[in-house]
């Protein structure tokens, strides 16, 4: 039985994600992928936004970029955390990371066994474009300790109520 | 599926990758499909790897077939792929990153397909990548044929690897 969608007033589940923590002296890849547990956002406000795949056209030209250029914006309205997911591992989210020079600014999260698009219900199977089937959908969500305060999940193409726009409006 | 050996028919499955091209230098356009039929005919070497850009993968089993393409040319093999079940965009980008898509090709088996039905998979959700991860292994095909193929059983390259399979060549 599939998850059902997560919305507004839900608590985020406690997932464990994994990430490379910034680190400017590491040029090529990551040292040891380090834990990011779910419940580490407990009185933070937290932007978690999800892409079906790193380094794909619009996840990598539209989506996170959007979220780097703001992240002052969002920092002024309180913002402690932007996190990207998506269900790639940690290698692959570092390496991406650092492809489009986010620094420090966005976290890097691997979902890679998917558990937490799919305790949340995001997740969305992508076999029929040879991408597997547990990728994440696209989406953004503003997470004020621990509790949902806005969700928006694209239901077609591009980035619209999951963009760092969008969001920012909602704070 | 029991693991594929000398003598087997490479399975008829399709994968991805982004052609390559020099003025591209983000991103790739359309992935476009890879048919192992189409080897039909050639002398291909297919290296799988767990992930792209891990450490062993990125650092060592890649580059070694990258930097020895020339001699692998001089022994008759027509195409060199490197494979794991990543989608063809962190292919692609992973082929740029190490300087490779060049020579090699960074196929995508992205649905699993190709390690699947030969027996090459790994199931790495302990260590958070997921069911569906292929092992590290080198084949060598002829005509679709299997002549050679070396999988690791414990970390690190070398039946694999590319010095292995020039001496198998």
């Amino acid at each position: 039985m599939a998850q059902q969608q997560i919305k507004v007033g839900d608590t985020l589940p406690t997932v464990s994600l994994k990430y490379c923590p910034y680190d400017p002296e590491l040029k090529n890849a990551c040292g040891i992928p380090q834990v990011l547990s779910t419940d580490s956002f407990k009185g933070k406000k937290v932007i978690i936004f999800g892409v079906p795949g790193a380094f794909t056209p619009t996840c990598n030209n539209n989506h996170l970029p959007e979220y780097h250029e703001k992240y002052q914006d969002l920092a002024k309205k309180g913002v402690d955390q932007v996190v990207c997911i998506s269900t790639a591992d940690a290698f692959v989210m570092d390496a991406w990371g650092k492809w489009t020079n986010v620094s420090d600014k966005v976290i890097m999260a691997a979902d890679g066994n998917g558990d937490f698009v799919k305790a949340t219900g995001l997740v969305q199977d992508l076999t029929k474009v040879g991408m597997g089937a547990v990728r994440s959908k696209r989406f953004a969500m503003v997470v004020e300790d621990m509790k949902v305060t806005y969700i928006g999940v694209e239901t077609q193409f591009g980035v619209s109520v999951s963009g760092a726009g969008a969001v920012l409006a909602k704070l | 599926m029991t693991q594929i050996k000398v003598g087997d028919t490479l399975p008829s499955v399709s994968l991805k990758y982004c052609p390559y091209d020099p003025s591209l230098e983000h991103a790739c356009g359309i992935p476009q499909n890879l048919d192992i039929s189409s080897l039909k005919g050639k002398k291909v070497v297919i290296f799988g790897v767990p992930g792209a850009f891990t450490p062993t993968c990125n650092n060592q089993h890649l580059p070694e077939f990258r930097q020895k393409y020339d001699e692998f040319v001089k022994k008759g093999v027509d195409q060199i792929i490197c494979l794991a079940t990543s989608d063809a965009f962190v292919m692609d980008a992973w082929g740029k990153w190490t300087k490779s898509n060049d020579k090699i090709i960074l196929a995508a088996d992205g649905n699993g397909e190709f390690v699947t039905a030969t027996g090459l998979v790994q199931d790495l959700t302990k260590v958070g990548f997921g069911a569906i991860r292929s092992k590290r292994f080198a084949l060598i095909a002829d005509d679709l044929k299997v002549t050679y193929l070396g999988v690791e059983t414990a970390s690190g390259v070398s039946v694999s690897g590319a010095d292995a399979v020039l001496a198998a060549l």
